[in-house]
């Protein structure tokens, strides 16, 4: 990490953890405003940060760490892919869209748009590739939630002015996934640990018994998997195409929500799945990200069939071309 | 709390002309008559191949040219290694020596040593083996009750050590052995330096279950040892074994072992194949990406000087599940005849038999899960 990017680290972390899963738009996004957050990926000379996906990974990671009930990666990414639109206000990012965009119009279905209530605009993935940027206005909104009660609504559109950009933003919404599920695995990780350090049961520790180190010890391989490969795609994202990474990243995040989430609430027994408790707001936040911008039999899909398609000769060539 | 320190990694800029160093040399000399060759190959041993890469400059890259290294970084020293794990070369004669050995004698070896055994080393003519484990010290290692007592300025070894791999290949064993007298566990160890022609030492094969030959019984009887056998400081044995562990357990070696045999998988099912084999395909595609950024990561670190045992100990936990879950999910994908000569159900019937010894070599499953829980902070 540079010196900027641990400023950027404290002063996020400080924010989202004083937020966290109880912030609202209505009472809070003015905060997010004030620290111009939402311009971490806009250039220098537009009045942005300048930062690369690398900055975006601590951000993001951040808000999956703290369970943050505000779609800041989603407003982040949104206004990276509005920037040349021309539209005010809070953007958000969409997983799919349904209909036709002919002439600068669109007319359809949008999916799974995040936290969208009070949005100006959303960028959602264009059926043939790249991404299309809506205005909300005059669009109709069906309210629907996640596991964790986040709006992931659908909207209708009809003839609503819309522009298309390259960038793919259901890709973008997979990286925002992977930081998250990343920074939501170390958090419900460390909490585990704590719990077990604490709770005693037959007059020791629960972190003396074995079988519960070894659980805590493969929970920490997994949520080191996801950790490693948030990097590895920030920096793909960052040279330019991350069509690979992105999927192998997507599907080992996904897989490590699996064994992560049972480890820990394994370890905090009882407690840990009531209301009270604050391990939920971490797990149903994961358990939703596995599913969002791609599941894992999608992103298996997408990249067993690139391996398979470029041969098994090219199969390690690829891998390492990558990164050289 | 973040478990796994990583940092953006940049890999060297003549990284590509390295593979294709690499990748020539393979496709010249690669060419096993038993495709099982391909898998598992840094225990299968080809002096003549390991001859072939000393002189192409390809080991002991990182030590210094006065010792016959190349003064290359640590990564690419890391490239070279995964280019001829990726391919299946037989690198299994001097693995031990470039990775630990000669590494290990130019930090701590005397200069005597240093100039008999590590130019030999960087040629690719000597080969080396670790003693560590005893019939009575496996997974508890500080119980080695191999004794090395004072004779004179020497040394005289007696006792014994056992699965040792390569021994029977090696020129040359550092081993950890009690040199005081009536000490407990882990104080009173001292590492040394062992020529395995001394008399009084003998080699005898351990077959494994697949009749193959990797691993050995080693005796010390009455072996005199001159005062520079000594390695490091005497007493510190534990401590420098120990360190060592990081350069044993963070290599691309803990999750490359099946690489090939994933390669003959996308090779045999061909351009359509059923979806269930294409997700298949995809995992595991994702596990290796995901494993290579984090073996290469923590080579970065130590590259750095830094020490990091906790997450190469998570490297190989995560390395071996995930290279010996590899051919049981294959061969549940696949309906496999592995009575028959094609090369997928060659490399899979070997695999299968010694995949269990993944999670047992380099310290087993369980005790590098209580490393890693130590490591959390679990009390």
């Amino acid at each position: 990490m540079n010196e900027q990017q641990h400023m950027l680290t404290e002063m996020v972390d400080g924010l989202f953890a004083g937020l966290g899963p109880s912030a609202t738009i209505e009472k809070n996004w003015p905060q997010i405003e004030e620290l111009g957050l939402t311009t971490l990926l806009l250039p220098e000379a537009d009045g942005g940060f300048g930062g690369s996906w690398q900055d975006a990974l601590i951000v993001f990671r951040l808000s999956g760490y703290h369970a943050l009930s505000l779609p800041v990666p989603e407003a982040v990414i949104a206004a990276r892919l509005a920037s040349g639109c021309g539209l005010q206000g809070r953007g958000t990012i969409a997983s799919r869209s349904d209909g036709r965009l002919e002439g600068g119009r669109f007319t359809g279905t949008v999916h799974g748009a995040v936290q969208s209530a009070g949005a100006a605009y959303i960028v959602a993935p264009a059926t043939d590739g790249g991404s299309i940027v809506l205005s909300t206005e005059g669009a109709q909104r069906k309210p629907a939630n996640n596991l964790a009660g986040e709006g992931r609504d659908v909207w209708a559109f009809d003839g609503a002015s819309a522009f298309a950009v390259t960038e793919d933003v259901f890709e973008l919404g997979a990286f925002a996934r992977v930081a998250q599920i990343a920074g939501g695995l170390d958090a419900a990780l460390g909490m585990s640990v704590s719990y077990a350090n604490d709770r005693k049961q037959f007059g020791r520790p629960l972190a003396k018994f074995q079988a519960v180190q070894q659980s805590l010890a493969t929970f920490a391989g997994e949520a080191a998997a996801a950790n490693c490969a948030a990097m590895g795609l920030a920096q793909a994202l960052d040279r330019g195409n991350a069509d690979y990474e992105v999927a192998a990243a997507k599907l080992r995040a996904n897989r490590a929500v699996g064994v992560g989430t049972s480890s820990a609430h394994q370890a905090h027994g009882a407690i840990g799945f009531t209301k009270e408790y604050d391990l939920h707001p971490i797990t149903r936040r994961l358990w939703s990200a596995r599913s969002e911008f791609g599941g894992d039999s999608h992103w298996a899909t997408v990249l067993g069939g690139k391996v398979i398609t470029a041969g098994a000769h090219r199969f390690w060539a690829d891998l390492t071309a990558l990164t050289d | 709390m973040q478990t796994f320190a990583i940092e953006a990694l940049s890999w060297p800029k003549q990284g590509a002309d390295l593979r294709r160093q690499v990748r020539d040399l393979v496709a010249e000399h690669v060419h096993p008559a038993n495709p099982a060759d391909l898998t598992n190959c840094w225990a299968v041993a080809d002096p003549k191949f390991s001859r072939t890469l000393g002189q192409a400059g390809l080991l002991g890259m990182t030590w210094p040219k006065e010792y016959g290294g190349h003064e290359r970084s640590p990564l690419e020293r890391y490239i070279v290694l995964e280019e001829l794990l990726a391919a299946g070369a037989p690198v299994g004669a001097h693995w031990i020596a470039d990775r630990q050995t000669g590494t290990l004698l130019l930090r701590y070896g005397h200069e005597e040593e240093r100039r008999r055994w590590v130019p030999g080393m960087a040629r690719g003519e000597i080969y080396a083996c670790i003693g560590l484990s005893e019939p009575n010290a496996g997974s508890d290692l500080a119980a080695v009750r191999t004794t090395a007592r004072r004779d004179g300025d020497g040394w005289v070894l007696d006792g014994q050590k056992v699965w040792t791999t390569n021994a029977h290949n090696a020129h040359v064993m550092i081993a950890l052995i009690r040199s005081e007298e009536g000490s407990e566990r882990n104080a009173g160890l001292s590492q040394f330096i062992i020529p395995m022609d001394a008399p009084g030492l003998t080699v005898r094969p351990i077959y494994d279950l697949t009749g193959g030959h990797d691993f050995n019984e080693v005796f010390f009887d009455g072996v005199r040892l001159p005062a520079t056998a000594l390695l490091g400081v005497e007493g510190e044995g534990w401590k420098q074994a120990t360190a060592e562990l990081s350069l044993e357990r963070s290599g691309p070696e803990r999750y490359l072992s099946c690489l090939t045999l994933l390669t003959e998988l996308i090779r045999a099912v061909g351009p359509s194949p059923s979806d269930s084999i294409r997700t298949l395909i995809g995992q595991l595609v994702s596990e290796t990406w995901t494993l290579r950024l984090m073996s290469a990561s923590v080579a970065a670190q130590i590259a750095q000087g830094q020490d990091p045992a906790l997450e190469a100990t998570i490297v190989k936990d995560l390395g071996n599940s995930f290279e010996q879950a590899m051919p049981a999910l294959i061969q549940a994908a696949v309906e496999t005849d592995l009575a028959s000569d094609a090369a997928l159900p060659i490399m899979l019937g070997h695999l299968l038999q010694v995949s269990p010894s993944f999670s047992l070599r380099g310290g087993t499953r369980e005790i590098l899960k209580g490393i890693i829980a130590r490591g959390l902070g679990l009390r």
